[in-house]
């Protein structure tokens, strides 16, 4: 069977082709994991923070993700499975491979359009940016301090158990 | 000729996906688009919880503009023990970024939670309980608060009406990098929250509500139940005190604490382990 010229020498773009479209595909980057960095956190029977919580994760925990819905991605932990939201993740833990950037060199500018994303759902990070930037007598740099009171996971299992509490 | 013809579309098909993927400008257009419509769609849709953690946020930073935080690392250490512990058995152990619990360095009397989960409490108070427990049932009725989200539904509706109406307009606005109306809501929820958990207090039945809440987590815990009801009979007799702080936030009123004694009564002899309970609470310095 003779094989038509135009394929000869078009084949190369061809290739460049299902080339983008298999290094675009998410099935390529295979499961994956992402980093727990927020303290007390849980693993929940139910996408929302009224779930039932299923098993504790501590802050450094590397969870295999599932799927995602929205904010909340069902991850895999020690043999369980269950909800956590974004928010108990570093941003930065996100975007672990970028085709793109492999083959062209250089990052995704996407930025603009996730500001856009954020000023879409309401009350955000820019929101409150630009709040404090209109209200200086506001003490956030407290705020952050508060959010720094975390308990440390064993400390409070000690805690409640010398105090005859319920785990 | 129609060779080459094929080759150029697959060209532009290649290229088109290689842009598509990495966000270019016509991209980022169409995702305006899309969202502008499903900002229509969901022009009903509840305050999220990031969203209310936010609020919580500038709500604590207007609080702490004019109050200092208590610094001793035992007593913050301590406080959040305790708040964890409540909070784990509320119907809401989690939220957004946590609960965080700290002390204001005040003599007045009072607790606050802000949405989202960052709770005050202040030194006169912490000094009004007598033990753990009752420190437990005031950090477990302000974790009801924002479990109940009483904090956010005191943003008035037709605010957040305004909210979601200025969304879709908005998110073009932010793009062009204007600033918007988006910003005076945001300073208007605040407002209407900061105003109903430090001014005037939330409604009785809010109260109510968060008592109720507080001994189902009490129970939960392992802590006394009866200790809000103790707590609350101390707060009357002091009521002539004054009426700032907490008596006016948290009025002890007696229907209140009727109520609170049919669900829960105060405890007469303390339980061996709620004596070393009680020796930890004083062990720590206030």
């Amino acid at each position: 069977m003779k094989v038509p010229a135009w394929w000869i020498k078009s084949r190369g773009w061809l290739l460049l082709l299902v080339l983008a479209a298999l290094l675009c595909s998410p099935a390529l980057a295979g499961a994956e994991t992402m980093k727990v960095s927020q303290a007390n956190q849980s693993l929940l029977s139910e996408p929302n923070f009224s779930g039932t919580p299923i098993a504790p994760v501590p802050t450094g925990a590397e969870v295999t993700v599932v799927t995602t819905s929205g904010d909340w991605l069902k991850v895999e932990y020690q043999g369980n499975t269950g909800w956590m939201h974004r928010g108990a993740f570093a941003q930065a833990e996100t975007p672990k491979i970028n085709p793109l950037g492999m083959l062209f060199g250089g990052g995704v500018q996407q930025t603009k359009s996730d500001e856009v994303a954020l000023a879409g759902k309401g009350f955000t990070p820019e929101v409150e940016a630009s709040y404090r930037q209109k209200h200086p007598e506001m003490n956030f740099a407290l705020v952050d301090q508060v959010e720094g009171f975390k308990v440390d996971s064993a400390k409070l299992q000690t805690f409640i158990k010398d105090g005859g509490l319920n785990p | 000729m129609r060779r080459r013809s094929l080759c150029g579309i697959f060209l532009a098909a290649a290229l088109s996906l290689v842009w598509g993927c990495a966000g270019m400008d016509y991209a980022s257009i169409a995702t305006i688009a899309v969202k502008t419509t499903a900002k229509a769609a969901e022009a009903s849709r509840p305050i999220s919880d990031s969203e209310e953690y936010y609020i919580g946020r500038a709500v604590a930073a207007r609080v702490l503009g004019t109050n200092r935080l208590v610094q001793d690392p035992q007593l913050i250490a301590y406080v959040n023990e305790v708040g964890e512990t409540v909070a784990r058995k509320s119907p809401r152990p989690n939220t957004y970024k946590g609960y965080h619990f700290a002390v204001l360095d005040t003599d007045v009397p009072n607790a606050f939670a802000c949405p989202g989960g960052i709770i005050f409490v202040t030194k006169g108070l912490v000094l009004m309980c007598g033990n753990e427990d009752e420190l437990a049932a005031v950090l477990a009725h302000e974790v009801g608060h924002v479990a109940n989200k009483d904090g956010i539904n005191s943003i008035s509706k037709a605010r957040w009406t305004q909210v979601l109406t200025t969304l879709g307009t908005e998110t073009a606005k932010q793009y062009a990098g204007a600033g918007g109306q988006i910003i005076s809501l945001f300073e208007g929820s605040i407002d209407d929250v900061f105003k109903t958990i430090v001014v005037n207090g939330y409604s009785r039945s809010a109260e109510e509500a968060a008592d109720a809440e507080a001994v189902a987590t009490l129970r939960k815990a392992g802590y006394d139940p009866g200790a809000l009801s103790a707590l609350l009979t101390k707060m009357m007799a002091k009521q002539g005190a004054g009426s700032s702080g907490i008596f006016k936030t948290h009025p002890p009123t007696s229907e209140r604490l009727a109520k609170l004694k049919s669900i829960a009564p105060a405890t007469e002899t303390p339980s061996k382990l709620e004596a070393v309970r009680t020796k930890r609470f004083k062990s720590v310095k206030i």
